[in-house]
């Protein structure tokens, strides 16, 4: 590896969105593999995480409780299990670093795991594999970091790549959705004549937080006909200060009590 | 180098996917359009094939994007070589210890960063943006990878403006491209 190799937290290799998240009606699919209660089997994974990623702050596994498990593996079938050997050295490959952009937050970056080839290549070889049989035709990435794991999906499946950009970088006619932020609000652009009514799309980031980012994407796609399959994040925040906790604490809920939102 | 590919039947199928959209940014530019080239999967694919054909056995460790567009064709070229991507970005994007090269713009500067340590002395890179322009921006990203101590083997482009002379601005360093527009 290389200087650049860091420990990180735990990792939650898809993330679907929940039906709970706010200024969203969407109707797909919202299973969450996260729990609050850690599990025996999130051990391993932990083991491979250095202490120092534990800055006195807990970030629970993303390792469902035993009933949430055992439906979820059922209805789950295609997807890789949690202990897929792949996902450790993913996790491993994601650097923490703190107080980054402000002061208390630990931001997650990805970008030493792109520096580790076969970590990066499993990554996308685990969405690949959940959605190559899906009939996706669409992959929707999220300005910046959706740019780079969205278009190898695309891709490797065979599906039109669509950026979601920041205002004003996409030239021609574009429809946005505005989206809250902490203090204010942001914009989010897609082309006009991108997608079709009735394509089914993936929306790709690096990791969710407080869902806000990808609600957008999600409403600028339905908006336009397209059936939004399935959010899918590298990475999930389960612990968040304020706001954000609301919408992530649905889903604890949702997983607990094994109750299964919304089909895939 | 060559600049354009002409001989191959791929190429042709790749231009016609770029759509021009005049005025923009402002009025006089005619923008290169690749976001209907990515709607088209079979292009977007020969894009990126013929990329990696060029470059698969050329020991190539780096494939370092520029922000943002050259985040979408760097990855799957590194990935289908098996090197690292190295994402170069605007200023305070990156966290942690970065180094930074000033550019010039039309009016004013702009600034492009780097994680230290993502690159390694000796190791073999590509650059790879959408489109060279006046080439400053593919000048600082050079740079920065020189001044970690990596060779530039290569500039990759899908377009380029040669009426911009970006080409001379790259010291020498080879510029490969797909794609011409006057």
């Amino acid at each position: 590896m290389n200087a650049l190799t860091g420990n990180s937290l735990k990792i939650s290799r898809v993330n679907i969105v929940s039906k709970k998240f706010q200024r969203h009606s969407h109707s797909g699919n919202s299973v969450t593999l996260k729990s609050p209660n850690t599990s025996v089997n999130f051990q391993p994974i932990r083991a491979a995480i250095t202490g120092a990623a534990d800055s006195g702050e807990t970030h629970s596994t993303v390792l469902p409780t035993e009933s949430a498990r055992d439906q979820l593996r059922s209805d789950m079938a295609a997807s890789p299990d949690v202990k897929d050997g792949r996902i450790a050295g993913i996790s491993a490959a994601i650097r923490v670093i703190p107080d980054f952009p402000k002061p208390g937050i630990l931001f997650q970056d990805i970008t030493t795991l792109l520096l580790d080839p076969k970590a990066f290549k499993d990554t996308i070889d685990l969405f690949v594999e959940r959605y190559k049989d899906k009939n996706i035709s669409v992959v929707a990435g999220i300005e910046a970091r959706g740019f780079i794991f969205g278009p190898p999906i695309a891709l490797a499946i065979g599906a039109k790549f669509v950026p979601m950009r920041k205002p004003n970088k996409l030239p021609g006619e574009v429809i946005s959705e505005e989206y809250s932020l902490e203090y204010g609000t942001d914009k989010m652009e897609m082309h006009v004549g991108a997608v079709q009514a009735g394509e089914r799309a993936l929306v790709i980031d690096d990791l969710i937080a407080t869902g806000g980012t990808l609600c957008a994407a999600i409403s600028l796609l339905e908006r336009v006909g397209v059936h939004v399959v399935e959010c899918a994040c590298v990475i999930e925040l389960e612990y968040l200060k304020d706001g954000g906790g609301a919408a992530i604490r649905g889903e604890e809920s949702a997983a607990e009590g094994g109750r299964r939102v919304g089909t895939g | 180098m060559s600049a354009g590919r002409d001989d191959d039947p791929r190429i042709k199928g790749i231009k016609s996917k770029i759509r021009v959209v005049p005025d923009f940014p402002k009025p006089g530019i005619m923008f290169q359009d690749i976001t209907t080239l990515l709607l088209a999967p079979n292009a977007f694919k020969d894009t990126i094939d013929l990329f990696v054909e060029r470059y698969k056995n050329k020991n190539i460790s780096v494939v370092a994007g520029i922000e943002a567009r050259g985040f979408i064709f760097g990855p799957p070229i590194a990935l289908a070589i098996g090197a690292k991507f190295v994402p170069l970005r605007k200023p305070r994007k990156l966290p942690g210890e970065v180094m930074s090269e000033e550019y010039i713009l039309e009016y004013g500067s702009d600034c492009l960063e780097m994680h230290i340590g993502a690159v390694e002395q000796g190791e073999r890179a590509l650059v790879v943006d959408d489109l060279i322009a006046t080439g400053g921006t593919l000048c600082a990203a050079m740079k920065l990878l020189e001044r970690a101590g990596a060779e530039v083997v290569e500039c990759a482009c899908l377009i380029e403006l040669p009426d911009l002379k970006g080409r001379e601005r790259l010291n020498g360093k080879p510029l490969y491209v797909l794609v011409e527009s006057h």
